[in-house]
């Protein structure tokens, strides 16, 4: 293989792992706080990617083309509104179920997920076939011999590195991100210290619903096109990259974000025939990594007690 | 201790159900409009309410539980009775046939997740293995056809614990990850596979039993029998077969174990129990019985592809065992029935079923957790008293 | 070599980490077959941390314990369940919707047959085994709250905690282990709830001398009224060893249970000792 499809290889890989990273981040942050899995995640980052499209949508009918304007309005719409809606969840679907086994919760969230998925296949206009999102970042791109490298995907990977060190902030540098720790070590101490346990809560899953939608924005810059089902195997492939990095780990999600990406593209790679099979090979590898470490590569944190 | 008054008028109260519930479910499988259909639904609805506020819902109950053989009996003969008066409708044939064969499912999913607490998102999944592995062995090989469907439970059993074992030693939601990662990629698998078919799928031959061809027709003098009639019979068979397994099961130091393992796996292991290894033999187990009900499904439809068994086909499932009422079979006999009948009958939902059930059973997790038709206690041996 | 004074369990050395926190430094421990030990110490000075490590929950980071004669030293829960040592939790551990019967033989695992076949199609011979099982576990249970008995057919979350403590011992007991560890067994109990606890436990014990017990309490009149010999732990180490009489009045004990004089002696805020960040409990 030549550098230049190598460099292909790389960026198409790069831009996965971040997308994978930032919806494994809700995932862990979630666990983090409450010991559960809310896997309507990746249906959540579908509705954000279609609450984008529905404003994109907007512009053009206002005959507004301006790129950079729509696409500041767009993230910071579809972000606030996935956020607060991330949080509703919280308040009724998931905080309701607390003191339920897990797999309660784990449950509901996944007819959540449902919901969310046949309500936009069923009632956004044409929800079942998939829509074009708008090329609405500078579509120019820089010629290295074989390898072009488009300047729309550089600029998708710095602006998710950059909510990644946001969120590196956040949770290291602020008396909200302390509150998060705390919380997730022990809610009962926590409690004691005078924290608000429903407030963090809510703002933990408006922080990784937000993100969430971000991913999704992200995903229809960069492949151009939105569908109903998209959050299905993205929320797939967010969990078990959280869970490899450890439930519970920023950064193991990251890390799982990433190394899940590069498994496919081995996989893809190395499996040429089809692209269902880098799928298995990934979650094959992934499932092997589990069997080998099954804290995560990074420790999952600990949370029962004896 | 009930007086000797009561024990007739219980038993009479539940053979009564028993006829009413046949009727009715007779009445409905007839109406052809949707207006009579739904009036039927409503009908129904408001009998139950009115049932449960005069208390005769949980005499009901009672009555079932203290007759049990007898009524066991009763629901047996309703269904057959009902196969006789439907005997030249395919539709409504297939249509039991089918509910039949859900149920057999549900029952080993039952063993999984509402027992041993194992959650398993590829159901479906399963329930494919066993109709390719008939698709495969009737199309190829000679084998009787009875072997088959035991071959068909075997294959999936054996799948199911290839994926369960690498994540056997760890935590609950590593297992659903595996079975998620399984849901998702099993269609595409079988997709890009031409040997199985790719998305066309395979044929699959009919049962052949004893040189009785079941794809036939039956005639008898004038009397043309859908040919579903043998495969509602044969289902049958599958389903008390599955449904005493299953309470005997409950009723056992093993329906203990898995409880244990369900309900805290800390103390369970602290008295002896291996987590992993009644995990498996849950799963295994239940794989086992949803692997033959595939076979024997994918014989009766004659064909069998990948689009019949996605992720959504398994939470179709899963959510008939969260309505029912996780670890009660006869709520899964109710669940079944509805979750399959109700879109075929009510065209207008069909394509909503996906959403409705996802609704319904999220209110029941929040509102009703039990399910339409809680668990009871465990009684090792009914009608025992110290 | 005397018999009676055979050592049945021998801890020797045992401590465990948790990242850098000690939990459990370099205990020792021993008890003769048929002792009452109550192990003593303010919250977090690590008595439930031994259980775990006792039990197998947790693997000690350094050590060795020999039940029995033989090394049990990080052996998983089910063999030093199947070694004969059983116990209870600080926490009531109990499966609520299940009935107290169910919950009992939970504790009986070791003498249930577990096999597919006698469950499944043996079902006359298990129904002998069921019936002789109640009986056991009534005559068990009656000890301790004749009424309960009565009950036991129904779900153990009816119950009040004092009960439900009470379970717990029965399920404890009902495999006759030869060790049982009591884990705060008299918690929210009235006193006079708590003597005839004590009673009941030493009851079981008259028909069984061999029993040995461990017992973590904070009630001294429980401790003083029925134990044999004391540890008292503080901060994970051994700071006493004595009868009751003798501990008491030592001044380490008064210290460790009254405060430290001197503020410098006191460490910085205590985390809990068994949750602890990055340690992963031995897979159960």
């Amino acid at each position: 293989m030549d550098l230049g499809t190598l460099g292909q290889y790389i960026v198409n890989g790069m831009m996965l792992g971040m997308m994978y990273a930032l919806v494994a981040v809700g995932f862990t942050l979630f666990f983090g706080v409450l010991n559960v899995i809310v896997f309507s995640h990746g249906d959540l980052l579908m509705v954000g990617a279609f609450t984008g499209f529905t404003v994109s949508l907007l512009f053009k009918y206002l005959g507004d083309d301006s790129t950079s304007f729509q696409i500041v309005v767009i993230l910071i719409f579809s972000m606030s509104c996935m956020a607060a809606l991330g949080a509703l969840v919280a308040k009724y679907l998931v905080l309701p179920l607390k003191s339920a086994p897990p797999l309660m919760t784990l449950l509901i969230t996944l007819m959540l997920g449902t919901i969310l998925r046949e309500s936009v296949r069923l009632f956004y206009p044409d929800g079942s076939n998939p829509k074009l999102f708008p090329a609405l970042l500078p579509q120019t791109s820089y010629t290295f011999g074989n390898f072009s490298l488009r300047l729309d995907n550089v600029i998708l990977l710095l602006t998710g590195l950059l909510i990644i060190v946001i969120l590196h902030i956040i949770i290291n540098k602020t008396t909200l991100g302390l509150a998060i720790r705390a919380v997730a070590q022990d809610e009962e101490t926590a409690r004691m210290m005078g924290i608000n346990f429903n407030f963090i809560v809510f703002v933990t899953f408006a922080i990784g619903s937000g993100v969430a939608a971000f991913a999704g924005i992200m995903n229809g810059l960069y492949y151009n096109e939105i569908n109903f089902g998209m959050g299905l195997m993205l929320g797939a492939i967010g969990f078990s990259a959280a869970i490899i990095g450890g439930l519970g780990n920023l950064y193991g999600a990251i890390l799982g974000g990433f190394l899940f990406a590069g498994l496919q593209t081995i996989g893809a790679v190395a499996l040429p025939f089809s692209s269902a099979y880098k799928d298995v090979f990934a979650f094959a590898a992934i499932i092997a990594l589990m069997a080998w470490r099954p804290t995560g590569l990074i420790a999952e944190k600990v949370s029962e007690r004896v | 201790m009930k007086s000797n008054n009561e024990a007739p008028h219980s038993l009479l109260l539940g053979l009564s159900s028993a006829v009413a519930l046949l009727a009715y479910t007779a009445i409905f499988m007839v109406a052809e409009t949707e207006a009579a259909i739904v009036a039927i639904i409503v009908f129904g609805c408001i009998a139950i309410f009115l049932l449960k506020r005069f208390g005769k819902l949980a005499q009901i109950n009672l009555a079932f539980r203290t007759h049990q053989r007898i009524m066991h009996y009763a629901v047996m003969s309703g269904v057959l009775i009902l196969a006789a008066i439907f005997y030249d409708s395919h539709y409504t044939l297939f249509l039991i046939a089918t509910v039949i064969l859900y149920l057999v499912a549900c029952l080993g999913m039952n063993i999984q997740l509402g027992y041993a607490g194992v959650i398993n998102f590829s159901v479906a999944s399963f329930f494919g293995i066993g109709g390719y592995t008939a698709a495969v062995l009737t199309m190829q090989t000679g084998l009787p056809h009875l072997l088959i469907i035991l071959a068909g439970g075997l294959v999936a059993a054996a799948v199911g614990s290839l994926l369960l074992l690498p994540v056997l030693r760890t935590s609950g939601h590593y297992a659903a990850l595996v079975t998620i990662a399984f849901a998702l990629l099993f269609k595409t698998f079988l997709e890009v596979n031409d040997s199985l078919g790719g998305p066309q799928g395979l044929q699959v031959a009919g049962m052949h039993l004893f040189g009785f061809e079941f794809n036939n027709n039956i005639v008898i003098g004038d009397v043309d029998i859908s040919f579903y009639l043998p495969y509602v019979i044969l289902s049958l068979i599958l389903a008390i077969a599955a449904f005493t397994i299953t309470k005997r099961l409950e009723r056992s130091w093993i329906g203990l174990n898995m409880d244990a393992i369900r309900l805290d796996e800390t103390a369970a292991a602290c008295f002896g129990l291996s987590i992993p290894r009644w995990k498996i033999k849950a799963f295994t187990f239940g794989n086992f019985i949803i692997g033959i009900a595939g076979a024997v499904y994918g014989m009766m439809v004659g064909y069998i592809a990948p689009s019949n068994f996605t992720f959504g086909d398994s939470l179709i499932l899963m959510s008939i065992v969260l309505l029912g009422g996780l670890g009660n079979p006869w709520g899964l006999v109710v669940a079944t029935s509805i979750v399959i009948i109700l879109p075929e009958k009510l065209q207008v939902i069909q394509e909503y079923r996906f959403l409705l059930y996802a609704i319904v059973v999220t209110l029941m997790l929040l509102y009703r957790p039990e399910g339409l038709v809680p668990r009871q206690l465990r009684c090792y041996i009914p009608g025992w008293r110290a | 070599m005397n018999a009676t004074s055979e050592k049945f369990l021998v801890v020797e050395d045992v401590s465990k980490y948790f990242g850098g926190l000690a939990a459990l430094k370099k205990l020792d421990l021993e008890i003769n077959s048929g002792e009452i030990l109550g192990l003593i110490g303010p919250n977090g000075s690590g008595k439930t941390t031994f259980f775990n490590v006792l039990t197998g929950i947790f693997k000690p980071t350094g050590g060795s314990i020999h039940f029995n004669g033989r090394d049990v030293t990080g052996l998983p829960p089910q063999s030093i369940y199947r070694a004969g040592i059983a116990r209870t939790f600080q926490r009531s551990r109990m499966c609520l919707p299940l009935s107290i019967f169910d919950n009992i033989m939970i504790g009986n695992h070791i003498r249930l047959n577990h096999g597919i076949w006698y469950n499944l199609f043996r079902r006359k011979s298990f129904a002998r085994d069921f019936v002789a099982q109640h009986r056991e576990a009534s005559e068990l249970l009656e000890i301790f709250n004749p009424e309960l008995a009565e009950h036991i057919f129904e779900a153990a979350g009816d119950f009040p905690m004092i009960d439900r403590r009470r379970m717990e011992i029965c399920r404890a007991l009902i495999s006759r282990p030869r060790l049982l560890l009591l884990d705060e067994p008299s918690a929210g109990m009235t006193h006079d709830e708590m003597h005839q606890l004590m009673n009941d436990i030493l009851k079981v014990r008259a028909g069984n001398p061999d029993l040995t017990i461990i017992i973590i309490e904070h009630e001294m009149n429980v401790i003083e009224s029925i134990t044999d010999h004391c540890v008292v732990l503080n901060f994970g180490e051994k700071i006493c060893e004595g009868t009751y009489q003798e501990i008491a009045s030592d001044r380490h004990v008064q210290e460790a249970y009254l405060g430290g004089s001197d503020i410098e002696d006191e460490p910085p805020g205590e985390p809990r000792d068994d949750e602890k960040e990055g340690e992963q409990w031995q897979t159960v």
